[in-house]
């Protein structure tokens, strides 16, 4: 996720105040990112409910560890993509993989996962933000080839290992990991306007 | 390894889909190498974008409430009290190896420690849904039922809790259904078909911890004698399709 260009105040100093103990950080917090990581979670866990406790403990888990945030290391927008994955993840992985079959069918089609661009929201200049980040993500990932997409898919939304992936596809675990890389790189060049500066 | 090896690490370590193995060798390289370091911020940056992959979904408007509610309810961790309390040995590691190593220890130290302070947080999270279920299994207006079969494994434990108007359903040792199929509790009285208390699977360790909401027939009998456990299709059935592979009398607890 990338930092919000015209945001009045930069996402790191609402986690400043959010380690001060100060509540209204967390919801202007809320406002920008609630909707991506309430995507995010779905996308994993597939269950509105599921996502949404996804949601209230990534944000919850923000909020305790909002003083060990550094920004040094990466942006806001991405530490709390990392939380809110690890804990879909999480979710996902408790609930068992076996009922998921169908789901992963779905992935494995033409179509992947990656959907649509739309702008909606009660936001307008929040939306339109959200759409262009969308877009040029949603650009990024069409222009991988279809097996690096799918594999990085894999990785991201499912939480497979290479190995698991390679397995999963019936592939070399060699030919999976220059996938991976190659597509990951692919998208570090073309994402970059997103993910510059997002210190 | 090489470098250009080293390298080849930083995508799927930000990926987060490294082996155990893997990861642990590659954290203690990027200690010692900076190119390595800005090559996982950056995948790290790339993999946080790949959020807006996620197909656009509207949270309903109450999850705002709830995750401010949870703020509320939890003050943020000071980071310099909350490490010191709670993990003494890893400050004076801290302490100790920051003194000799100097920033390269302090790079490797902070990944500990995030990853310690995710534990404790998955663990704080449990033991509060520990807690709730613990509300749910005491007071004086709860009963409880525990269904064995007769080779004492599986087994399972049902608590309804009336206060709360809720089934507590406990189940161990019990292989979860194959899919297209789900467990199914039965509440059982006397001059009466079977009423469903509600559908339930195990994961993959045969266990479950489920609330059940308690349907309103049930609820207005206020006691029933016996609890059944039968296997049917996903869903559940209106009545049960096999004799009941657990089976056991409710009695009130205290």
């Amino acid at each position: 996720m990338a930092t919000l260009p015209n945001a009045p105040v930069p996402d790191s100093q609402l986690v400043s105040r959010m380690a001060a103990g100060e509540d209204a950080a967390l919801g202007d917090l809320y406002d920008r990112y609630g909707r991506t990581v309430y995507a995010l979670a779905l996308a994993i866990v597939r269950e509105p409910a599921d996502a949404e406790e996804v949601v209230v403990d990534a944000f919850g888990q923000a909020w305790r560890r909002a003083a060990s945030f550094d920004a040094a290391r990466g942006s806001v927008g991405a530490w709390l993509a990392t939380i809110a994955r690890t804990r879909a993840l999480d979710t996902l992985r408790a609930r068992g993989r076996r009922a998921r079959a169908h789901e992963r069918a779905a992935l494995l089609s033409d179509e992947g996962i990656a959907a649509p661009i739309a702008a909606t929201g009660s936001d307008p200049a929040r939306a339109v933000e959200r759409s262009e980040a969308r877009r040029l993500v949603s650009q990024a990932l069409a222009a991988l080839s279809g097996p690096q997409r799918i594999a990085i898919e894999l990785a991201y939304f499912e939480g497979l290992s290479q190995s698991e992936i390679a397995e999963r596809l019936s592939e070399p675990l060699g030919t999976i990991k220059t996938r991976i890389r190659a597509g990951m790189e692919k998208l570090r060049g073309l994402l970059g306007p997103l993910v510059e500066g997002a210190a | 390894m090489t470098s250009h090896e080293w390298q080849e690490q930083a995508a799927p370590y930000a990926l987060g889909i490294l082996s155990a193995e893997e990861r642990r060798a590659f954290e203690a390289h990027l200690a010692g190498c900076a190119a390595c370091r800005a090559d996982v911020r950056a995948f790290a940056e790339v993999a946080g974008a790949l959020a807006h992959a996620a197909p656009s979904a509207e949270p309903p408007q109450s999850l705002r409430d709830r995750v401010l509610a949870e703020a509320q309810r939890v003050r943020p961790i000071h980071v310099g009290i909350a490490r010191r309390a709670r993990l003494p040995w890893l400050a004076a590691a801290a302490a100790l190896l920051l003194a000799v190593a100097g920033a390269v220890a302090a790079w490797r130290l902070t990944g500990r420690v995030h990853r310690l302070e995710d534990r404790i947080a998955v663990l704080d999270s449990i033991m509060a849904a520990d807690d709730s279920a613990l509300a749910l299994l005491t007071g004086p207006d709860v009963n409880v039922v525990s269904l064995a079969g007769t080779d004492r494994q599986p087994s399972a434990r049902v608590v309804w809790n009336r206060a709360r108007n809720r089934f507590v359903v406990l189940a161990f040792d019990l292989p979860a259904a194959p899919p297209g199929r789900t467990y199914q509790l039965w509440a059982i009285a006397k001059g009466r078909s079977p009423m469903s208390m509600g559908t339930f699977n195990t994961d993959a360790h045969g266990r479950a911890r489920v609330l059940l909401p308690v349907d309103q027939q049930i609820a207005a009998l206020g006691f029933v004698d016996n609890c059944g456990l039968t296997q049917e299709p996903s869903g559940g059935s209106p009545q049960p399709t096999e004799t009941p592979r657990l089976l056991g009398a409710w009695r009130r607890t205290d």
